[in-house]
């Protein structure tokens, strides 16, 4: 495990890296890949709508509708509806690379389970979605769907009688069937958004829109996608007969090709199994972390700035515990706590100059301390040498900063750089520790705590409380947000500021009250060197091309041989009720008057029926033999069969047995036949007692044969 | 001798914001005590660290508090209250470097910068309350 995720990891990084070329680091795809699949959801919704307006839910009028839709209005209801194929499954690959991201970065361990866990049944959902909307075209791909997930769902065993048995010929087709599922097709979305909503609440700030540059263009690459290769449906669905090749989405039935090998019961058993797995895996094995975060009231005063800038909502305000007139308190959640330290960045009384007595801060991490922190600052800075002496503050995750320390240069590790209170960069510069500092962590956007950069641009920037001092000049700050496969920028960065402040001189604070304040409030940034336009653009185009090119292909190619050419399937299929267990006994006159008026009855009934056994022969061969157990909890309902067989065109001789009256041998009813089996022909063996037994065939086939005795 | 006195005309009518009130002039009273007694700069400056501490916080809950009242003169108060710290951080700055002020300099630097502050934004604060 502990490998797959250091390779995985490994790969992202690289991954990322490259992407971050061509698209900057606020426009990677990478770090948005939760916000684009919201986004996707969206183009999915509103085309959705848009075509189910156009939309006809009737067995014969679905797939005419659409095509008539595909055709009449290519512009728009074709936009629409290749959007809604393509945007689902671009949806897939979205989600199913996020959820590599996640684990591959180790960001559902632990405290951090919570989104994990309920995007494990979002991944059900998406695929019910999906296998639900390919039912509704009712297109030979649709009739594939149909029966193999009936199939599917047979297997369970939970229903009396097979849904299979729905789609077994053409007159067997029940159109309420039909429209419950564009029923569920229109509910499974809206369960999902439930869910997806929920997926985000232990997210404080959580986003759900991608940036808009990114934005438009995945939907530009899929709206190109939609004209250049237009989703059409494949020839309408036809019970009586079986498709050799579908073009088939490996996005949503990736997995059903598999059922030919494994079974209904071995697929089931092995997705809920790898669903659980999945869910187990935030605590395979659990996390070590440092201890929460701890708050100390006589520092407390309910400011409540820890509470706003917690990425992880695990900080509450409270009622005031210790009788001081206070309103509230703030109260860390130990089973939502990240330890990232972000709350202590946060705290007003976590600054460095007090020095009357203990210094504490309202709210700590026990294993980093604030008054550590500051001695820490300060014995690193004493020992640097030269100039321009700078002191890098870095966190658990950034490109290495560990390894920028020399001469002039300390480091200052903390679990997350949104743990630096800003009256830190005050302090350094202003009691001359160093002439500048460099804040490094994460990539932009993709803080492993979620908003330790955001906040420090925006403390630094005076956009969020606590401000860093106007008086501290923002220009011997730097700010510099690293890939961990970026090490090479990090020290760019390093050697352009330490040239920049080179040229500033001495530090300078405000010098006295009546001196102007700075005016630059940002922080300085490197300029390092990156790809020229043209070469980015040219780098998202192929990342866009790349992406329309796979979701394109793999919806409909490589094709999926449903059936072997110069083959027929054979289905056996009846539902029949054995014969009950003891034959009914009418009642005599006597008895019938000795029982009460209400519970009268002609005939005294055993519930409970034989079992069905039933043979199949094909040419003289045995090709089914199978008992069947009667249906219902006191074993009185019908035995249900359903098999199916490929089985080489041409004529053969069928031969049908049954017995349903508990012989230990003998038959109850025999039928042989010969037929003509042609090409890609879906032939039922049916079994009605009231008709006179088996059918062979749907009953308008012209008999080719007598009907044996 | 005492440099500020609390006063009932200071409170704003919330609870903790006065109660802080009063912790903070008897902090700077403390400090001015401790000021005639012994002109050691580290303990000023010390002393100094605490008021800084104690004053940000004690912003941090007052704006808070304005947020949830929904006051509408919250932002001109509260660049009231960042341009206090950053006075404040230039005299601490001064204390360290050691061209520090008087006594009577510093103590009416404190007493002038807490004073006018409370005269001016927080009763305006307080008038604003629903009695």
């Amino acid at each position: 495990m502990h490998a797959l995720k250091s390779g995985l990891r490994w790969c992202f990084q690289r991954l990322e890296a490259a992407l971050e070329r061509a698209f900057g680091p606020r426009f990677n795809p990478l770090p948005q890949l939760g916000t684009l699949g919201w986004f996707l959801f969206w183009i999915v919704t509103v085309s959705g709508i848009y075509v189910y307006v156009f939309f006809d839910t009737g067995v014969t009028q679905a797939w005419e509708s659409l095509e008539r839709l595909s055709r009449d209005q290519w512009y728009l209801g074709g936009l629409m509806r290749s959007l809604h194929r393509y945007a689902s499954d671009a949806l897939v690959v979205v989600v199913l690379v996020h959820l590599l991201r996640e684990f591959a970065l180790d960001r559902m361990r632990g405290n951090r389970w919570f989104p994990w866990v309920t995007g494990v049944p979002l991944l059900w959902f998406m695929y019910a979605c999906g296998i639900t909307g390919y039912w509704l075209v009712w297109d030979e791909l649709a009739q594939y769907v149909a029966i193999t997930t009936s199939e599917w769902i047979d297997a369970i065993g939970i229903f009396a009688e097979p849904i299979a048995r729905n789609f077994l010929d053409s007159g067997s087709l029940n159109g309420r069937f039909f429209s419950l599922m564009a029923y569920i097709h229109i509910a499974l979305p809206l369960l999902m958004l439930l869910f997806m909503w929920i997926h985000i609440q232990r997210h404080a700030h959580a986003r759900v829109n991608p940036p808009r540059e990114l934005a438009l263009g995945v939907l530009g690459a899929l709206v190109v996608l939609s004209y250049a290769w237009p989703a059409h449906s494949q020839a309408p669905a036809n019970l009586d007969r079986v498709p050799f090749t579908l073009g088939f989405d490996w996005f949503y039935l990736a997995v059903y090709p598999l059922l030919e090998f494994v079974g209904g019961n071995v697929l089931w058993l092995a997705l809920v199994g790898f669903s659980v797995l999945l869910t187990l895996l935030p605590w395979l094995p659990p996390l070590r972390k440092p201890p929460p975060a701890r708050v100390d009231l006589a520092n407390c005063n309910g400011c409540a700035r820890c509470f706003a800038d917690c990425p992880f909502g695990a900080i509450t305000m409270v009622h005031r515990t210790d009788g001081l007139p206070y309103q509230h308190e703030a109260q860390v959640d130990e089973d939502m706590c990240m330890s990232c330290g972000i709350c202590v960045g946060a705290c007003p009384t976590a600054t460095p100059f007090r020095r009357a007595g203990v210094l504490s801060a309202g709210i700590e991490l026990p294993d980093r301390s604030v008054a550590g922190l500051r001695d820490e600052v300060a014995a690193a800075a004493a020992r640097l040498t030269g100039s321009p002496r700078i002191v890098v503050v870095g966190c658990a995750h950034d490109a290495d900063s560990a390894a920028l320390a020399d001469e002039r240069t300390a480091v200052i590790g903390l679990p997350c750089v949104g743990m630096l209170p800003p009256s830190f960069l005050d302090f350094v510069l202003s009691r001359h520790h160093a002439e500048g500092v460099l804040l490094s962590g994460c990539a932009a956007h993709d803080c492993y705590e979620r908003l330790g950069d955001d906040w420090v641009e925006q403390r630094v920037a005076n956009e969020r409380d606590p401000n860093l001092r106007a008086r501290v000049p923002r220009d011997r700050i730097a700010v510099a947000w690293n890939n961990p496969a970026r090490h090479q920028r990090l020290r760019d960065s390093l050697a352009q500021f330490r040239e920049h402040l080179a040229g500033l001189g001495p530090v300078r604070m405000r010098a006295s009250a009546a001196d102007a304040l700075p005016s630059v409030t940002r922080a300085w940034r490197a300029r390092l060197r990156e790809w020229p336009g043209p070469l980015r653009w040219s780098g998202q185009a192929v990342v866009y091309a790349l992406l329309a090119g796979f979701v394109g292909f793999f919806a409909t190619q490589p094709a999926y041989t449903w059936l072997r050419q110069d083959h027929a399937l054979l289905k056996l299929s009846f539902s029949h009720a054995g014969q009950p267990l003891k034959p009914c006994r009418r009642l005599s006159h006597e008895e019938m008057m000795n029982t009460p008026f209400s519970e009268r009855r002609a005939s005294d009934c055993e519930r409970g029926r034989w079992p069905v056994y039933v043979e199949l022969d094909l040419d003289g061969q045995p090709v089914y033999r199978g008992t069947h157990e009667p249906a219902g909890l006191w074993n009185d309902g019908p035995s249900s069969v359903y098999a199916r067989f490929e089985v080489p065109a041409g004529r053969h001789r069928l031969a049908a047995r049954l017995r349903d009256n508990g012989a230990s041998s003998g038959f109850t009813v025999v039928a042989e036949r010969n037929v003509e089996l042609h090409p890609g022909e879906n032939f039922v063996i049916d079994f009605r007692a009231a008709d006179g037994g088996f059918r062979f065939g749907v009953p308008a086939r012209p008999v080719t044969d007598e009907e044996a005795p | 001798m005492t440099l500020l006195q609390w006063q009932d005309t200071y409170s704003v009518g919330v609870a903790e914001v006065d109660h802080e009130h009063r912790g903070m002039i008897e902090l700077i009273n403390t400090l001015h005590t401790a000021l005639g007694a012994e002109r050691s700069g580290e303990r000023v400056e010390a002393f100094l660290g605490e008021i800084f501490a104690d004053i940000s916080a004690h912003f941090a809950l007052e704006e808070r508090v304005m947020r949830e009242r929904r006051y509408d003169a919250l932002a001109e108060h509260k660049a009231d209250h960042e341009r206090l710290l950053d006075e404040l951080r230039d005299i601490m700055d001064a204390q360290a470097d050691g061209d520090s002020l008087d006594d009577a300099q510093l103590g009416s630097a404190l007493a002038e910068w807490f004073g006018l502050h409370f005269r001016t934004h927080d009763a305006r604060f307080h008038r604003s309350l629903p009695r």
